[in-house]
């Protein structure tokens, strides 16, 4: 079993490393965006294994990109700089706003958040010298030039960042924290887990990344608006690929990803409008039928094949 | 008693203050008190159904606004192919949406009632995508509105004049909210239906048969927010999109209300209503409106939170 599991990690390295070198830029592109969905996708799974359900990655997102945007055009700066103040000033956000928000629990977390990212909208959208208003800002050029070979390098650090960053927190004590914050609240604070501070930090790291992400995704473009970068794209995908590669893991989502992100661009190609009715049903159906997903259905196969 | 006097003092505050902050607004901006009158009654009449299923089942309906989409377009199909009254439309739209949502309690709603709340919240978020983007498909992301003569009435006193068509929505909120209370009251489901939102193991032992009461209340809220659509129809431009905001003001306005309580839902959506338009009253915040609702959910759980934490 052992050494299948390393085949595996070798042969995925062998592809990541070898695509940009044989794929054409189309390609290059939708493994771009497939990369950095898997970023949103991992992060948002990452809260949700203390099991508070975000709907703001979105928000985070937005403010990231918008904060990288604005820095690059006020100041000129290094687009990557850029970027990773981008990915701070959200990080902050989260850390002032989760201090708040955080004593909340399941659905009323879930709503605030959501709500939370209506007052990012809103404020984007009027706060026009600064943001552009709803036509939003243009960037001088895209990163590296649009240079999509740059380009997927970036994304691909930025990914592969988000997974070792999953790995560390699944293997550490964070995750027996986490795990016991999702089952029971109750006792995991008798045991003298401080809920709070864990799930402040989770937070704070999870907004980090999605700012990251957010400000990576408006350099591949060049371009931000309020619809745009505060996208309900940015909360249905991530959610519909971990439902269903697995909630919980951490390869899930980015198995979820990878297949979705591929499913999408097809359907993209056969349905113009619309294609997003297929999410929906696989979110429903994932729920009903198999909650675990991909990865979880696989691994109690795997384990009620040893026994 | 010391402490029943002191809320009756604090509630009949909260009404004097009320009046004059209504008189005052009639004077200085009277369009903000009418206009925001009806806007609230509108509230209240896409909240109540919301209110009946988070009361009774239990569940965050977060397609709610969405199944309101539905029962637009629905009316808006109507009036393109009989070029009948939108009115007429509120008819088969009962009826086609109380089988609607037999089909969805029955496909969905129904196996997620045990699960945890991360799966109902995202099944309905399942829902919802699934609605907007069949609309999407279906009628595009092209915003449709029915032309009608007498929407655009008017009435004028004075040098003021306002909208009465309007009025409508204060028709339909104080039906619907009345509909509903007799129902729960008077009625053998509806009794059976307060039972089981209170205890559903216990209304089980008494022999209330719980799955049949869940899916006559789904049923039920799902036709009246169909026909809530419809008067939304003839008023406001719909596009698939238009269902979120009203979700969520919906849920807003429930939770500052408090679980179960169906009339406050009315008074809370008067001082959401009024001050929304307030906001919009002022040349150059206008975009500023949304804002408020979403500021008012936020602030609303955060004190009702610290509220029960002091308990």
């Amino acid at each position: 079993m052992r050494y299948w599991r390393y085949l595996v990690y070798a042969f995925a390295a062998i592809v990541v490393a070898v695509i940009p070198f044989y794929a054409g830029v189309y390609i290059l592109n939708v493994t771009n965006l497939i990369l950095f969905y898997i970023t949103l996708a991992l992060t948002w799974d990452m809260l949700l294994r203390s099991g508070q359900i975000s709907f703001g990655t979105a928000g985070f997102c937005g403010v990231g990109g918008y904060t990288a945007a604005i820095l690059f055009i006020h100041t000129g700066m290094n687009p990557l700089l850029s970027i990773l103040l981008g990915g701070l000033f959200a990080g902050i956000l989260a850390l002032i706003l989760g201090l708040i928000v955080l004593q909340l629990r399941e659905m009323y977390f879930a709503i605030v958040t959501l709500a939370l990212g209506g007052i990012f909208l809103v404020i984007v959208r009027n706060l026009s010298d600064l943001t552009g208003g709803p036509e939003g800002l243009a960037l001088s050029s895209a990163i590296f030039g649009g240079d999509s070979t740059k380009t997927y390098w970036l994304v691909l650090a930025l990914a592969i960042a988000t997974v070792i960053l999953s790995i560390v927190f699944q293997r550490t004590r964070i995750h027996f924290a986490v795990t016991s914050i999702r089952d029971d609240e109750i006792v995991a604070r008798s045991s003298g887990i401080n809920v709070f501070r864990y799930l402040v930090f989770l937070f704070v790291v999870t907004s980090f990344m999605q700012g990251l992400a957010g400000g990576v995704f408006t350099h591949m473009y060049g371009f931000v608006s309020p619809e745009g970068s505060f996208s309900m794209d940015f909360i249905l995908l991530p959610m519909a690929m971990t439902l269903l590669g697995g909630m919980y893991t951490t390869w899930g989502p980015v198995i979820g990803a990878i297949l979705l992100g591929v499913v999408a661009e097809y359907l993209k190609l056969q349905i113009p409008y619309g294609h997003l009715f297929v999410y929906g049903i696989i979110i429903i159906v994932a729920i009903l039928f198999f909650p675990r997903g991909i990865v979880g259905a696989i691994g109690q196969r795997l384990k009620t094949g040893r026994e | 008693m010391k402490i029943m006097r002191e809320l009756q003092l604090r509630y009949y505050l909260i009404i004097g203050i009320s009046v004059i902050v209504a008189l005052l607004l009639l004077y200085w901006k009277p369009y903000v008190l009418v206009e925001g009158i009806q806007r609230a009654c509108m509230y209240t009449a896409i909240a109540l159904p919301m209110a009946l299923i988070l009361g009774i089942m239990g569940i965050i309906n977060l397609a709610h606004g969405e199944f309101m989409m539905l029962g637009a377009y629905a009316a808006y199909w109507f009036n393109v192919y009989t070029e009948a009254d939108p009115f007429i439309a509120m008819i088969p739209v009962l009826g086609v949406f109380f089988l609607f949502g037999i089909v969805n309690y029955v496909s969905t709603i129904k196996h997620i009632l045990d699960a945890p709340e991360l799966n109902q919240l995202l099944l309905t978020f399942g829902l919802v995508m699934v609605f907007q983007q069949g609309a999407n498909l279906l009628w595009t992301s092209r915003p449709v509105k029915v032309h009608l003569d007498y929407v655009s009435a008017s009435a004028t006193i004075g040098s003021f004049s306002f909208g009465t068509f309007e009025f409508v929505y204060v028709a339909a909120a104080v039906a619907i909210l009345v509909g509903l209370l007799l129902f729960l009251k008077k009625t053998r489901i509806g009794q059976a239906a307060m039972a089981v939102g209170q205890n559903p193991r216990g209304a089980k032992l008494v022999g209330i048969n719980v799955d049949r009461t869940y899916l006559i209340v789904f049923s039920i809220s799902i036709a009246i927010i169909g026909a809530v659509g419809v008067l939304f129809m003839m008023r406001h431009s719909v596009l698939p999109t238009v269902g979120m905001s009203y979700t969520m003001r919906s849920f807003c306005l429930i939770a500052m209300a408090g679980m179960g309580n169906l009339v406050g839902i009315l008074w809370v959506s008067l001082i959401l209503g009024i001050s929304e338009n307030l906001v919009l009253s002022f040349m150059g915040y206008a975009g500023w409106a949304d804002i408020i609702f979403f500021a008012l959910i936020v602030l609303v759980i955060l004190i009702k939170s610290r509220q029960r934490q002091v308990k």
